[in-house]
């Protein structure tokens, strides 16, 4: 048992911190958010320079070999910038799939150019109406259906597309210019970017099938199980910005002839805030640790993280917006971005609700419900 | 980072286990589920305390040269997680888990030798005797004076809501010994036989229908001045430093999961298909893991030589709304049953029934005990406040 940051997280953390504050202060983030494209190629370039966008991958796919933790500790910074350039679908999600499902020359293809920063992915999982659909053809496959709310897919190069096909499930890797593809793209509350795609009889290359794998259906979950660990890293940031910039707001705010800050009745909801902070931070942290350990158990912990996180981020945002007054309910100041930040969070994969009822089907069992945190490593 | 186990730490779980599993007898385990107050009698626990004890291991917490055993931090949470997992006895903390504390910092050698062994072997049960009807949170408005009589104090004034002192042998307390100055400046620290002439005590019963705590009326007691702790009119920082152990102290991710395993079950006999049931409790199993890791946190702190700082402050106050959310739902999920009441005590003897039939029996009087969790040690509001210093500088 160690839950101890090491000297190279404090590195990771204090770099991302210093760079961001630098270069992506909420002005920048607003005008991203506002700008037609809603990312920024001078930025993204810079994430490379500085190692991040291969930050997952394996030595031999051109990235640095980092694990959960480290994809944790820099999200949780990514979030107090609210930055909106598409690292999760890209990294985490494309480049994830990619890394788990690809074989030796699809990995070669992707991964150190996303790592370089020239190709920006996303990965198109959830079926809209008519479920995506492979058949074999000659020389390759045809895929027909529509996906819906596929993050980062209008500023990508290439999507990732799951389909399904005979009783199974593969993975394809689909060039955006791709013939037969419609992407439609929309903004989202905090900013950011998705679309819902559309193929109609697009044909692909038999290499185009990630791994020649036709049930990726364990390791498409683990990787979602992987970008909910990391958006709730980033969501840990935004509520741990709305709480410091809550107490600094009310330090300075004078009523009545003294601080907000001095008021009993508000000392009392900060603190109520900043216990929720430090629970999402461990439940984030319970999330993290989980990863890479046995499905049900990591299916467990990030679903009552996505649950715990989401309520804490609605709760901390309610909050700040109260105790900073009416400048609160404007775009004004930080903590509009961070709200709408948080409530993106829980819309992305799977509401509050729909994981707490996944949990509660796994931890309704006595003996799961009655096990420590701490075990045994599974061999 | 990890949560793993170390092979010579899952050795030393089996060792618990096997331990647990002679030690912890069917009568211990019912009286323990049949106990809706908070501590357990000393009829149900002194067995297992005399096993502990023969083992070497009732003072787990204490240092070494006390009797403690020496344990890692993991090793500790292991044996707290067992015993819990088990359904072993609960003691009352105010000997082992407080007074210790004070008398290893503040007490004479001599009072260490005779009190100190006392308490490991289960042979001295002692109570507190801190909250007066005028002194609840703000405790150093104390009353009760003591004054001086040659070798001795005289001890006047009344105490309230002094757990088990109708179980105890012996009360700590916090007396006047001078009003001029600060009060906090005039408060002695004594220790009093509770067979003392002159002490009365009168029960006071919960509305959960619990003989937990009681009145202490104090009518020209005679203490010697040898069964004080620290100086006169210093008792405040024994005071002080005892709240910090029953404040923060023991780690309690073990009974608090012991307790949510035991409602898991309820809820699977009796409302296995309500769907805001079933959320409840998903919030809940959330809310602990996240406080599990919170303790583990403190742990690996704590285990590297670090200090874990404001974070261990929220701690109580944390774990004491989960306790009282779990009892809540478990007397939600039981609907119309919460309804039958028996108030007779001690449950364990006065209950003949299938054991599932006596369960549901505990469910509402447990509920209204629970209330209690966060007034005792610090009510959620002072603790509140405590933090808004701590962990945000206000
Ligand atoms: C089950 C149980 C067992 C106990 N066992 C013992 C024991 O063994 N020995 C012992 O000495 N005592 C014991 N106590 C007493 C306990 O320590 C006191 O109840 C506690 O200190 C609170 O004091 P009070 O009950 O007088 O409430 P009060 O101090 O009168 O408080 C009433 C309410 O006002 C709030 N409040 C008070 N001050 C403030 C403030 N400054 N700001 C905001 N809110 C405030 C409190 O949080 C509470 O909600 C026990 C209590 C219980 C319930």
């Amino acid at each position: 048992m160690d839950l101890q940051y090491d000297t190279e997280h404090t590195i990771l953390r204090d770099g991302a911190e210093k760079y961001l504050a630098g270069r992506y202060d909420y002005r920048t983030y607003q005008k991203i958010a506002e700008s037609d494209a809603g990312w920024n190629s001078d930025v993204w370039t810079e994430f490379a320079e500085l190692g991040w966008l291969g930050l997952p991958f394996a030595d031999e796919d051109g990235g640095i070999g980092g694990g959960p933790v480290e994809v944790a500790v820099l999200m949780e910074t990514l979030g107090k910038s609210l930055v909106l350039e598409p690292y999760v679908p890209t990294v985490i999600l494309g480049g994830g799939i990619v890394s788990a499902l690809g074989s030796p020359s699809q990995r070669q293809l992707i991964l150190p150019a996303v790592a370089e920063g020239k190709l920006r992915l996303a990965f198109a999982i959830e079926d809209r109406g008519t479920p995506v659909q492979a058949k074999k053809a000659s020389g390759g496959y045809v895929l027909s259906g529509a996906k819906k709310m596929v993050l980062g897919a209008p500023m990508a190069d290439t999507i990732l597309v799951s389909a399904k096909m005979g009783g199974g499930v593969g993975v394809f890797v689909v060039p955006a210019e791709t013939r037969g593809l419609v992407v439609r793209p929309y903004r989202m509350v905090d900013g950011g970017r998705a679309a819902d795609i559309e193929m109609v009889d697009v044909s692909l290359p038999s290499s185009a099938l990630l791994g020649n794998n036709e049930s990726a259906g364990a390791t498409i979950e683990l990787t979602i199980h992987r970008a909910i660990g990391a958006l709730s890293a980033d969501a840990v940031g935004a509520i741990s910005s709305l709480v410091a910039a809550t107490v600094e707001y009310t330090k300075t705010r004078v009523q009545f002839g003294q601080p907000l800050a001095k008021f009993q009745v508000l000392q009392h909801r900060m603190v109520d805030m900043k216990v929720k902070e430090e629970e999402a931070r461990a439940s984030c942290l319970f999330a993290t640790l989980s990863l890479d350990g046995p499905t049900d158990r990591r299916a467990r912990a990030v679903s009552g993280a996505k649950a715990k996180i989401g309520r804490a981020g609605r709760s901390v945002s309610q909050s700040a917006i109260q105790l900073h007054g009416a400048i609160g309910t404007t775009n004004e100041l930080s903590i509009g971005g961070y709200t709408k930040r948080l409530i993106a969070y829980e819309l992305l994969f799977g509401s509050t609700r729909e994981h707490l009822r996944r949990y509660a089907s796994i931890i309704s069992d006595p003996a799961v419900a009655s096990a420590g945190l701490l075990s045994a490593p599974a061999n | 980072m990890d949560l793993n186990i170390s092979p010579e730490d899952i050795a030393f779980r089996d060792e618990v286990r096997k331990f647990l599993d002679s030690a912890v007898t069917d009568d211990m385990r019912r009286g323990v589920e049949l106990t809706t107050a908070f501590i357990n009698d000393p009829e149900i626990s002194i067995d297992f305390h005399k096993a502990l004890h023969k083992k070497g291991w009732s003072v787990p917490a204490w240092p070494k040269e006390y009797g403690g055993t020496g344990w890692s931090a993991v090793q500790r949470y292991i044996f707290d997680t067992e015993c819990a997992r088990y359904g072993a006895p609960m003691f009352n903390g105010a000997g082992r888990a407080m007074l210790a504390p004070v008398l290893m910092k503040f007490g004479r050698p001599d009072q260490q030798e005779f009190y100190l062994p006392r308490i490991a072997a289960g042979e001295d049960h002692w109570a507190q005797g801190y909250s007066e009807p005028g002194a609840g949170s703000d405790l150093a408005s104390l009353k009760t004076k003591a004054e001086s009589d040659g070798d001795d104090y005289i001890v006047n004034g009344q105490k309230i809501w002094t757990t088990h002192a109708h179980k105890s042998n012996r009360i700590f307390a916090l007396v006047r010994t001078s009003s001029e100055g600060k009060r906090q400046e005039g408060i002695t620290f004594l220790l009093i036989d509770l067979d003392s002439p002159g002490i009365t005590i009168r029960p006071i019963v919960g509305n959960g229908g619990d003989h937990e705590f009681n009145e202490v009326f104090f009518d020209n007691v005679r203490v010697p001045k040898s069964n004080r702790v620290g100086e006169e009119n210093k008792g405040w920082d024994c005071a002080k430093y005892l709240l910090e152990f029953e404040r923060g102290g023991s780690l309690q991710a073990g009974r608090v999961r012991a307790q949510f395993t035991r409602l898991v079950k309820l809820i699977k006999a009796h409302s296995p298909d309500d769907p805001d049931i079933a959320v409840r409790m998903a919030e809940l199993g959330t809310d602990l893991d996240a406080m599990e890791m919170i303790d583990i946190s403190i742990l690996s702190a704590v285990q590297s030589g670090g200090n874990p700082g404001p974070i261990s402050s929220l701690v109580k106050l944390r774990w004491s709304q989960v306790r009282q959310q779990i009892a809540e739902l478990a007397m939600d999920t039981i609907g119309e049953e919460a309804l039958k009441w028996v108030g007779e005590r001690p449950l364990y003897e006065t209950l003949q029934l299938p054991p599932d039939e006596e369960e549901l029996l505990t469910q509402t009087p447990r509920y209204l005990n629970y209330r209690a969790y966060t007034i005792f040690g610090g009510s959620t509001e002072i603790q509140t406040t405590i933090l808004s210093k701590s962990m945000l500088g206000l």
